[in-house]
């Protein structure tokens, strides 16, 4: 059955009552649920932060944190990942030994232009070697969404990444392009929306999964410009395609100011971007090739030059290069649909399902009046944050498993400096897949998309087993865990840290039968990954 | 087991129809497509014919739909060609979300889901969503268990705290509204499934095969898992498995022939699976689109409109190409590009829900179209 917002809300009511009878310390913390919507999990660090700062100020912190921060990147620097495989050879014969060793996670920074030799299908190189850069970025993920000072940042770096999603692991080029796509989204990440659009339809990564790079005139491919419109910018509910077949008929299109769209505006869109590819060594006709920079690379001789219409307005023709798509993301990051669009996933991410409609039309508001801004997308966190409804709305919204894992760790203590990729087979088991979404559209958001069997099986797997060592994170076991002195402090230190009521944890080893601390380093770790399990399925560490 | 049992699967992308069961001879079609986007007729990459033609052309299923041919040789699988969802959109998330929902004025949920809120089928298991997540099609339907293997259903075995924590998150989430339910769900079958697939004497739980080999790949995993429940006879009543990648926009022969071939072989080997079971089933395959007729400079091909529909059953009458073709010359095109649509996709669901599934009365499912039989059962 459906479940209005006004039935949701009043199950969430009940759901907290009853959690308040149940449990005499059940009062959520409004500061806990503010840091699990805006961090990937409070900690006993940013709660003090916000408590003093307050949260107006603590926002304005976390918004001035740059997008580089030494201190993760000596972690990052440190870090290794196993890479593995057999001998092999090439379609020529060419042949590859087989290796099986722990490596830096050496492409993250690395200029693209020196990973081009991976794309070279003539060397001898094994698919694992051509798709490290994306196991890279997904390793580096966990470490930075659990360490990372500039929480808020790091979030919404992830949630850029939804936006504009790329499948890392479509194919050789979407993974070797990808740790550039990575550093670009959180670079813009608290930026300028127009900014960062241009850098998505020129960047590789998103050129080559939704092959733009192969489009030229004519008939153009109209991958890109379809998700361009409907996931990027104005949204599936402008598109007017099953009401209008004239452009004309668009409501606003007489007036050169087109409310939404249709196809024959993701055909023109599609038209304007023809030409815009990628500098990767490719012939482009008659002995022609492309640089081998790994960088944008535009093709005068594939662009479709003549006149165009989009959202009923006229293009001229045979205008400069890059000209025509220009224009079209100014268009589009301008456009009221656009803001209303990304507000509302805004408010989504951020653990508001179903904003009032003044809500999220202050935020799209914004949005649309900071459209040149360079700091638009703060001064949005800041209206989404700093509104009334922001706090008023219960935490409702069920954790996606790599934010759940990623919390279950902060809570923790845990230290995830050197992942296995274990820990994408868990997520996988709960339904994500990290940086791999096969569709343009990322993963879904709502919790009714997750509330199901597999997810929550997977989440209580993830609670059960991320403190086991499968994933490359170690056991607070060995460093906070020596302070704890007896069975008692340990359950009182896991409640405080998990933000659950006091007697969650207590209670699951009594109902288990410990009753003292073992004096052993596997029964301490083995208690702890118990004790710890409990802490993180409970409703108030679940949600949030 | 005698309760008929429906089976949906949905290749999203938007599934190129016209390559799948291709006009092969078609001259529009020829002067549209690079040949490696078409089926050949001759050499020996031909296509396999379909003899029971709607209209006097020559429908060619793609080199590698080997086994689609079998079955519709065997008259164990009908073709509707040129079905779609009518209101024009050629968004992949637009066009899934109608289809599923099936329905421009129910608010509540999917097909499959009001099919389910209204015949509300007994049993442990009525219907089950294999995959990641649970189609719009299954929304409304009291939330379908979601799995990609039924071990996805038994909370982690032989952890010591399993147990306790199904218990005190039934309680915990018992008032979320959409949680809650879930939970209560899966701790349900957890047990049942645990107690099923356990052997008694050894106290093991051991890996489960099926009874014939499939392929490997996505679908075939999927449609393994859909066996296995119907094995267990837990009731199960709808299913539905996605093969996703068809969206085609670039260098689409490699690729078509490779999700052709998964697709008609895992069907194939799910089919043999079920054995005396294959009465009591139907099997529709379905996509949100077709796509454009002609190719783009990327050799591959852009979000189109109508679309080919297959359905496989026991009491199919297979063999035979349903619905009306409407050809492929200019004038017959949708909006002069993409191949029109004839028959409402409404039309192949509801003749399966009245006749296979046993359902005299379609207007709380399909409340607004009325059905005009195909004739697709016997």
């Amino acid at each position: 059955m459906d479940i209005s917002r006004r039935d949701l809300h009043k199950g969430l009511l009940s759901l907290l009552l009853l959690g308040a009878a149940r449990a005499e310390a059940a009062q959520v913390s409004p500061g806990l649920v503010i840091l699990n919507r805006l961090t990937f999990g409070a900690t006993p660090q940013n709660r003090t932060d916000l408590e003093r700062q307050g949260l107006s100020d603590w926002l304005d912190a976390e918004l001035a944190k740059p997008a580089t921060d030494p201190a993760l990147d000596r972690l990052l620097s440190q870090a290794k990942l196993q890479i593995a495989y057999g001998p092999g050879s090439n379609d020529t014969g060419a042949a590859w030994d087989g290796l099986d060793e722990m490596r830096h996670l050496n492409t993250l920074n690395a200029d693209t232009a020196s990973l081009m030799p991976l794309l070279d299908f003539e060397q001898p190189v094994s698919f694992a070697e051509r798709i490290r850069p994306a196991d890279e970025v997904k390793a580096a993920s966990l470490i930075r969404a659990v360490n990372a000072d500039a929480q808020l940042r790091e979030l919404m770096t992830a949630f850029w990444h939804e936006h504009f999603s790329v499948n890392a692991y479509k194919d050789g080029p979407t993974a070797v392009f990808f740790p550039a796509y990575d550093r670009m989204l959180r670079g813009h990440a608290f930026g300028n929306f127009r900014m960062m659009l241009g850098d998505v339809a020129t960047a590789p990564a998103m050129l080559s999964y939704l092959n733009n790079d192969a489009s030229r005139a004519s008939p153009a491919n109209e991958n890109f410009a379809r998700e361009l419109l409907e996931l990027h910018t104005l949204g599936v509910k402008h598109y007017f395609n099953d009401i209008y077949d004239d452009w004309r008929q668009v409501p606003g299109a007489t007036d050169g100011k087109a409310t939404g769209y249709i196809d024959q505006d993701v055909y023109e869109v599609a038209r304007a971007f023809t030409g815009w590819s990628i500098g990767d060594g490719r012939g482009n006709g008659k002995g022609i090739h492309a640089p081998l920079t790994g960088a944008f690379h535009y093709v005068e001789r594939w662009h479709d030059p003549y006149q165009k219409r989009v959202l009923s307005v006229e293009f001229p023709p045979n205008r400069a290069p890059l000209a025509d798509g220009e224009q079209v993301l100014d268009m589009l990051a301008a456009h009221p649909a656009t803001a209303h669009h990304v507000a509302g996933k805004l408010l989504l991410r951020l653990g508001i399902e179903s904003p009032s409609a003044d809500y999220h039309a202050a935020v799209a508001a914004r949005f649309h009046a900071l459209v040149d801004d360079p700091d638009q997308i703060a001064h949005v966190l800041r209206t989404i944050v700093l509104h009334d409804e922001f706090q008023q709305t219960p935490p409702s919204k069920l954790r996606r498993p790599f934010e759940y894992l990623a919390g279950i760790y902060r809570a923790s203590g845990a230290h995830v400096h050197a992942p296995t990729l274990d820990f994408d087979w868990h997520l996988g088991r709960a339904g994500w897949t990290q940086h791999a979404v096969k569709p343009p559209t990322g993963h879904p958001d709502h919790t009714a998309d997750w509330a199901n069997t597999r997810t929550l099986q997977g989440l209580i797997g993830l609670a059960l087993y991320a403190h086991e060592g499968w994933m490359g994170a170690q056991m607070p076991g060995s460093g906070a865990l020596r302070e704890v002195t007896s069975l008692q402090s340990l359950a009182q230190r896991t409640e405080n840290r998990f933000g659950v009521p006091e007697g969650t944890v207590s209670q699951a080893l009594a109902t288990l039968g410990v009753e003292t601390l073992p004096d052993d380093r596997d029964g301490r770790v083995w208690v702890a990954s118990v004790v710890h399990a409990a802490a993180a399925l409970h409703p108030q560490f679940v949600l949030r | 087991m005698t309760e008929p049992v429906l089976v949906v699967i949905f290749l999203r992308g938007g599934a190129d129809g016209l390559h799948l069961i291709c006009p092969s001879a078609d001259t529009d079609l020829i002067a549209a497509r690079a040949p490696d986007l078409r089926v050949a007729r001759k050499g020996d990459k031909a296509g396999f014919v379909l003899q029971d033609q709607a209209a006097d052309v020559d429908f060619r299923f793609h080199p590698q739909a080997k086994g689609l041919s079998e079955l519709f040789g065997a008259g164990e699988l009908a073709v509707v060609h040129a079905a779609g969802l009518t209101d024009g959109t050629r968004s992949h998330f637009d066009a899934e979300d109608k289809m599923e929902r099936a329905s421009a004025v129910s608010t509540t949920g999917g097909w499959l889901g009001r099919w389910l809120a209204n015949q509300e089928p007994d049993g442990p298991l009525p219907a089950l969503a294999v995959g990641d997540s649970a189609p719009e099609s299954l929304r409304g339907g009291g939330g379908v268990p979601v799995a990609g293997a039924l071990d996805d259903l038994i909370l982690p075995a032989g952890h010591e705290l399993s147990h306790m924590i199904g218990q005190s998150m039934m309680d915990g989430f018992a008032a979320h509204p959409l949680i809650g339910p879930q939970i209560s769900k899966l701790v349900g079958l957890s047990g049942l499934l645990s107690d099923r697939l356990t052997d008694p004497d050894t106290g093991e739980r051991p890996n489960y095969r099926p009874d014939v080999k499939y392929p490997k790949g996505p679908l075939a995993q999927s449609l393994q898992t859909i066996a296995h429940a119907l094995k267990l006879d837990l009731g199960l009543r709808i299913a539905t498995a996605d093969y996703g990648g068809w969206d085609t926009h670039i260098n689409q022969a490699g690729d078509f022939a490779k999700r052709t071939r998964h697709l008609s072989q895992a069907l194939m080997a799910f089919w043999r699976d079920l054995g005396d079971r294959r009465e009591h089933v139907t099997v529709v395959v379905m996509s949100e689109f077709g796509r454009r007729l002609r190719s783009n400079t990327a050799g591959g091909t852009d979000h189109g409109y109508g679309n080919a529909m297959m359905i496989v059953g026991g009491n199919v009458k297979g063999g035979q190409m349903l619905g009306a073709w409407p050809g492929l010359q200019n004038e017959a095109l949708a909006q002069g590009a993409d191949l029109a649509i004839t028959t409402d996709y409404r039309q192949v669901l509801a003749e399966v829900l009245r006749t296979h599934m046993k359902t005299p009365d379609l207007s709380p499912i399909f409340p607004d179209f009325a059905d005009d039989p195909l004739g697709l059962f016997a």
